[in-house]
């Protein structure tokens, strides 16, 4: 008796299609499922490896915590505006046809390349010291230096800065949805005496809706990590002023070696990351529909 | 399709349950006396001194044993003992390490985190070093780790900006504090004390205060020896060489270096900050970041008797065996090397402090390379009443409550009272937590 195989339109056997995707299956069980539950579970052991949510309550009655959760969301609350409004105003300057535009495309790019690396960080470290370039340059205008790095109100700004100067990528999916904009939306409106801010806000921000909030999310999923470039630049301080959530997991695991805290951590993060995530889509649900 | 993948996801949970609470292991591979062609990962942390004349160490251990290849791994201090702790976490650390006095109780507190080397006799010859020092790498009957050298802290000081402005090096805490008023009139401060990863300003206001106590700040076995009136006198002196301008303050000093290092600070090479407070046996990172001669070693402060009590040491460094090795026989050849070869001896100097190898320190005494800051350091630490360090005290999460207490006090947003308060309630906590 022959068996059933079962066909699709273009006549590719449903095992054919299920051995293609496998190596995704396999690499999806092993390297992202595995260590979800494996991270879940080592978050309920206490000290003595007893599963429970000991850990969890002691995050929550840690001031530690509270304070870099803080820092997280403030930190997430001033670079995601500002990185978007940078990067879709670039991205309107760069959508215009010039001779060797596509030269200043890639110098805005470089510096999300760069990322992070030592060079960037020890350049960044040195910009605001004492008697560093900003400070050099605040003078020539007549303003006294600046304490950057000593003062816990503003150390976290040069934080943003540096994320901030590293807008390319959100620029570049600005820029190819600007490109995809019909252009005979802009010719009907000018024919109809429409003014270029007018049809900023009438056609580009209301077509650009859907790429905004993907912008949107992923900076701020990426904000919420953020542990590089404090580790590096501030080690976190003054007075805790720049330690993120991501600070808080890296000192736990690998300084502390409190595995249990640093896990249940993490888990908490990753919630967070959701329900933010979650509250931004509601917010925005009924602007991205109209 | 729904059931396969609610199978799968249970498998999955099963066999993560299973993992993540499966016993780390504990089986050692046992020493079989021969020494085999493999290959063995060491690993050191230092400044560029100690990295250059561990290399030649090295090329020297291959010319004499081409079947045992070493593979280096090193780096600076800054962030070494995390990368250590995830090796070990994960059991990918190298075969051979060099480690940290408090590694032992954070890395081995049962005694099975490291290999035990009293096994290792036939090829790690430990008649060259005293019980006491032998005794400060035991984890109860088990010695995890071999100690290098013996070390503390002390003073070294720039001579040009000293003699620039006509000071001489202080001997009394009174001396100290009438010198930073002397220097602030330049702008200048004669010590700095940070709270990075070195943490030495905790470490000089302990002194300050098991000096006129006699009490030590934290017991060998892990008890609180301050009162709360002690870590107030202690942070109370603190705030008092801010003050007086013989430290910069934390604000400065951030503000200035941000989170950079202070040999790799322009405030330190350029000379406005003319002190340092460091180990006998890593004070070369300092050293080789001025002119050749220009930092010299101070006398350690006293009170006004002349009383030297309180300063403290350590073994600096220890040499330990991965439990998960597969050639221990080989490691403890290679660290038998590392420790006792004199040829090796003379190559590594003191860039890791004094031998404690009593082989090693004679090659060295030989050859006339008994000399520079680690020994003067050493001789000057040697006249003094030291006191063993706690390895307690040097645990990282100990440091963070040093830390949060100096800057709060520092930074005024604490006063002294309720961050001593503070201090004392997290540090018995915590001790009595990892003691249990």
């Amino acid at each position: 008796m022959k068996s059933r195989i079962y066909r699709n339109p273009v006549g590719v056997s449903r095992f054919t299609g299920l051995l293609l995707i496998l190596p995704f299956i396999i690499g999806a069980i092993l390297f992202i499922i595995y260590p979800f539950v494996c991270s879940f579970i080592v978050g309920l052991k206490d000290g003595s490896g007893d599963l429970g949510f000991d850990n969890y309550k002691n995050i929550m009655s840690d001031s530690n915590y509270r304070q870099t959760a803080a820092v997280t969301f403030k930190y997430t609350a001033f670079l995601v505006p500002l990185k978007l409004a940078v990067s879709l105003l670039v991205a309107l300057l760069l959508n215009c046809e010039l001779k060797g535009i596509g030269i200043f495309r890639t110098a805005f790019y470089i510096p999300s390349i760069l990322g992070s690396n030592l060079a960037v960080i020890i350049m960044w470290q040195y910009l605001f010291t004492s008697d560093g370039l900003v400070n050099q340059l605040l003078g020539v205008i007549g303003i006294a230096p600046v304490g950057w790095y000593g003062d816990p109100d503003k150390a976290i700004f040069i934080i943003v800065l540096l994320r901030l100067w590293e807008f390319g990528s959100t620029m570049v999916i600005f820029l190819a949805a600007l490109r995809d904009i019909p252009k005979e939306l802009y010719y009907a409106a000018k024919v109809d005496g429409c003014g270029s801010v007018k049809a900023f806000f009438h056609i580009t921000l209301p077509q650009l809706k859907n790429i905004i909030f993907i912008n949107l999310v992923l900076q701020t999923i990426a904000a919420m990590q953020e542990f590089n470039a404090p580790y590096m630049i501030t080690g976190g301080g003054p007075l805790g002023s720049t330690r993120t959530i991501g600070m808080y997991i890296y000192d736990e695991m690998f300084r502390y070696g409190d595995e249990g805290t640093a896990n249940a951590v993490s888990w908490l993060l990753f919630t967070l990351i959701g329900a933010v995530v979650i509250l931004l889509y509601r917010f925005t649900e009924k602007l991205r529909r109209d | 399709m729904k059931k396969t993948f609610l199978k799968i996801a249970a498998a999955c949970c099963i066999i993560s349950l299973s993992a993540c609470s499966v016993k780390k292991n504990d089986s050692f591979t046992k020493p079989d006396g021969k020494l085999d062609k493999c290959s063995l990962r060491f690993s050191w942390w230092g400044g560029d001194d100690r990295h250059e004349a561990t290399l030649k160490a090295i090329d020297l251990w291959n010319k004499k044993y081409p079947d045992i290849t070493i593979t280096p791994e090193y780096g600076g201090w800054d962030g070494w003992s995390e990368k250590v702790t995830s090796q070990v976490s994960s059991s990918t650390e190298p075969d051979i390490m060099q480690i940290n006095y408090d590694w032992l109780i954070a890395l081995s507190p049962d005694g099975n985190g490291f290999y035990d080397l009293g096994e290792l006799s036939s090829q790690l010859d430990l008649s060259q070093f005293d019980d006491e020092v032998l005794s400060f790498g035991k984890v109860g009957e088990k010695l995890n780790a071999v100690t290098v050298s013996v070390s503390g802290r002390s003073l070294f000081y720039n001579s040009q900006v000293f003699s620039r402005m006509g000071a001489d090096y202080p001997e009394t805490w009174n001396d100290l504090i009438a010198l930073g008023n002397r220097f602030s009139e330049d702008g200048l401060y004669p010590l700095d004390l940070d709270i990075q990863s070195g943490g030495t300003a905790w470490y000089l206001a302990v002194v300050y205060v098991q000096q006129q106590t006699g009490r030590q700040f934290i017991t060998l076995d892990g008890r609180l020896g301050f009162t709360v009136e002690d870590i107030k006198n202690a942070l109370s002196f603190y705030k008092q060489l801010e003050e007086s301008h013989v430290i910069r303050t934390v604000r400065t000093r951030t503000d200035e270096d941000g989170n950079a290092a202070l040999y790799q600070s322009p405030e330190f090479i350029g000379g406005r900050v003319a002190g340092v407070l460091e180990w006998g046996s890593a004070v070369g990172k300092y050293e080789s970041v001025l002119p050749e001669g220009v930092l010299e070693a101070g006398p350690l402060l006293t009170d006004e008797k002349g009383c030297s009590d309180g300063w403290m040491i350590k073994p600096s460094l220890l040499y330990a065996i991965s439990k998960n090795t597969k050639h221990p026989d080989e490691a403890a050849a290679f660290i038998n090397f590392l420790l006792n070869d004199e040829e090796c001896a003379e190559i590594l100097g003191t860039t890791r402090g004094i031998p404690a190898s009593h082989k090693a320190e004679a090659a060295l005494q030989k050859s006339d390379a008994l000399n520079g800051l680690t020994k003067e350091s050493e001789s000057i630490l040697s006249n003094a009443h030291t006191v063993t360090i706690s390895p307690y005290m040097e645990l990282s999460r100990m440091k963070e409550f040093y830390n949060t207490a100096i800057e709060a006090v520092s930074y005024g947003t604490s006063d002294v009272d309720s961050a001593a308060q503070q201090m004392f309630d997290s540090v018995n906590n915590y001790l009595e937590k990892i003691r249990k």
